[in-house]
């Protein structure tokens, strides 16, 4: 149902408007499935989730102006360079665990903006790069928004399965093992280091594939799309949403994108309204508005069925 | 040779001297238990075999190879498992599922012909504790009896040859230690050596072939239960001194 959903959208003709809210709201769910992955099954929280984005996103527009690397051939280089960036920023992780870590995360964030901003020509400074269009493939034309509308929906359902492939899998059970209780885990033979690394790799290789589409769908980035704040409402997303259920991350991040449009709120409005609802999903919530859901479903169904 | 090995261990925390040169040897197949008062080391002397603290001097042998320092994953791996004090659990986690975690390691790490058992899954291991009729449930809303069973099922699935029990029959009702007390039996004639730390004395007494004694780090006495609970030094420790 809700794939048919993802499909009909652009036919119900929304507006331009509706349809590059509802790109920008699959990009960030992309990204949100990595720390989805992260948070909600290895239970590492991370503010800095941005910066991994800005990395696959900054590798596609350094490697296409110097190299002349269109779209298809950087993804897989955009997806190595995040994945690699994030195994590095979690080695502190072995030392450090919970708030520590996550400082160190948001730290990372900030440090990324910095270099960005600083980087000359190399990283076109504050003024960001600009990006060309995607390559023809199969003869489709990605100058059209409906046509980058599917390619995010298809990475998105892509993205999607491998999450849940992932939560149901033994190496899913790993990750919730080592949330659970580490020593423990430690203890029937499951090594930690090795993992954490692992899950920060996962973790930053969907930040990557975003940070590449969300490059050439912009056509232009800069250092302030991937500092702390916008890591800070990807976190948002994630505790609204819910992580450890699968539909956790796309209800987050379509929450969070869609909410002031709908309810016509301006910036400063919404932010009231998303700490308003944070703290009522974290209160009433913990498990996030996916969870509720499921957890009202469940009461609602007759109990003969359980 | 025997399975584990202790030679001269030694572990400081600051200035507090936790083992002062310890020697024990243990064979699999047999049930070993280690007694003292409280603050003794035996924990302590656990810990360090099971690889959570690095020792200050003295060497483990696991089979004959040195293990020392190794990290605690390592340990499990070569078949030397343990249970913790405080009944851990993976408490978010169903019953079947924390049972089943350890499974999946315990197969993919140990070798076959290493393995004293061979579980066919984890719902055998679980209904060999005891705990099948529970298998659904949340590890962390157990009773405490149902915690120690899937603490002892958790060590169990990684196919081990020894298992450490720090105090598995602490806080049990009489009941549930005799359900225990069966359970360690069955392990031993499997083949699966079993060394426990505990203070009741008639549990340890009952069901031990050999028991240990420790006092402030050091080892007091050793041999069949007969004879060192009737050890002059060892009343001591526990009575002390008759004038």
């Amino acid at each position: 149902m809700i794939l048919a959903f993802l499909i009909a959208f652009p036919l119900l003709n929304l507006g331009y408007r509706f349809l590059s809210l509802a790109i920008t709201t699959g990009v960030t769910a992309i990204a949100l499935y990595g720390l989805g992955i992260q948070f909600g099954q290895a239970g590492i929280m991370s503010v800095g989730h941005a910066a991994f984005v800005g990395i696959g996103a900054y590798t596609a527009a350094i490697v296409a102006g110097m190299f002349g690397i269109g779209f298809w051939l950087a993804i897989p280089l955009s997806i190595v360079m995040s994945a690699l960036c994030a195994g590095m920023v979690g080695l502190p992780s072995l030392r450090v665990g919970g708030q520590h870590y996550i400082i160190i995360t948001f730290c990372f964030c900030a440090l990324l903006q910095i270099i960005l901003t600083n980087g000359g020509t190399f990283t076109g400074a504050a003024t960001g790069l600009d990006v060309g269009s995607i390559d023809h493939l199969f003869g489709i034309n990605f100058d059209q928004l409906r046509n980058i509308y599917y390619l995010v929906t298809l990475v998105l359902i892509i993205c999607l399965v491998t999450t849940y492939l992932i939560i149901n899998s033994p190496y899913g059970r790993t990750l919730r093992a080592i949330r659970e209780n580490e020593m423990l885990a430690r203890a029937i033979g499951i090594n930690i280091g090795l993992h954490k690394i692992g899950v920060f790799m996962v973790s930053g290789a969907f930040a990557g594939m975003a940070g590449i589409l969300q490059a050439y769908y912009l056509r232009h980035i800069s250092p302030i799309l991937y500092g702390p704040f916008p890591s800070l409402y990807l976190a948002l997303m994630i505790m609204l949403g819910g992580s450890r259920l699968i539909y956790g991350p796309l209800i987050g991040a379509v929450i969070v994108s869609f909410l002031p449009e709908i309810m016509r709120l301006d910036p400063i409005d919404s932010r009231i309204a998303y700490g308003i609802g944070l703290l009522i999903v974290v209160l009433l919530l913990p498990g996030g508005v996916s969870a509720g859901l499921l957890d009202i479903y469940r009461r609602l169904r007759p109990r003969s069925l359980k | 040779m025997p399975a584990l090995e202790v030679i001269g261990l030694q572990k400081e925390f600051g200035g507090v001297t936790a083992l002062a040169g310890v020697d024990i040897s243990i064979e699999t197949g047999k049930i070993a238990g280690i007694v003292g008062p409280n603050g003794s080391g035996k924990t302590t002397l656990f810990n360090v075999v099971a690889g959570v603290y690095k020792p200050t001097g003295g060497r483990v042998l696991w089979h004959g190879k040195d293990i020392t320092g190794k990290p605690t994953y390592e340990i499990n791996r070569r078949g030397l498992a343990r249970t913790f004090q405080q009944a851990m659990s993976f408490s978010g986690l169903s019953v079947r599922e924390n049972v089943q975690i350890s499974y999946e390691h315990g197969r993919s790490h140990s070798a076959t012909s290493q393995r004293k058992i061979n579980w066919s899954s984890p719902d055998e291991i679980l209904s060999f504790v005891g705990l099948d009729r529970v298998a659904n449930e949340l590890a962390g809303s157990m009773p405490f009896g149902n915690l120690r069973l899937l603490g002892l099922a958790l060590a169990l699935s990684t196919n081990p040859s020894l298992l450490l029990l720090d105090e598995p029959a602490a806080g049990l009702s009489e009941n549930e230690s005799e359900v225990l007390t069966n359970l360690i039996l069955r392990l031993a004639e499997m083949e699966i050596g079993v060394c426990l730390i505990d203070h009741d004395m008639f549990f340890m007494g009952a069901l031990c072939e050999r028991l240990i004694v420790l006092n402030f780090g050091t080892k007091i006495a050793e041999g069949p239960p007969s004879i060192v609970l009737n050890d002059p030094s060892v009343v001591e420790v526990y009575l002390g001194i008759e004038k």
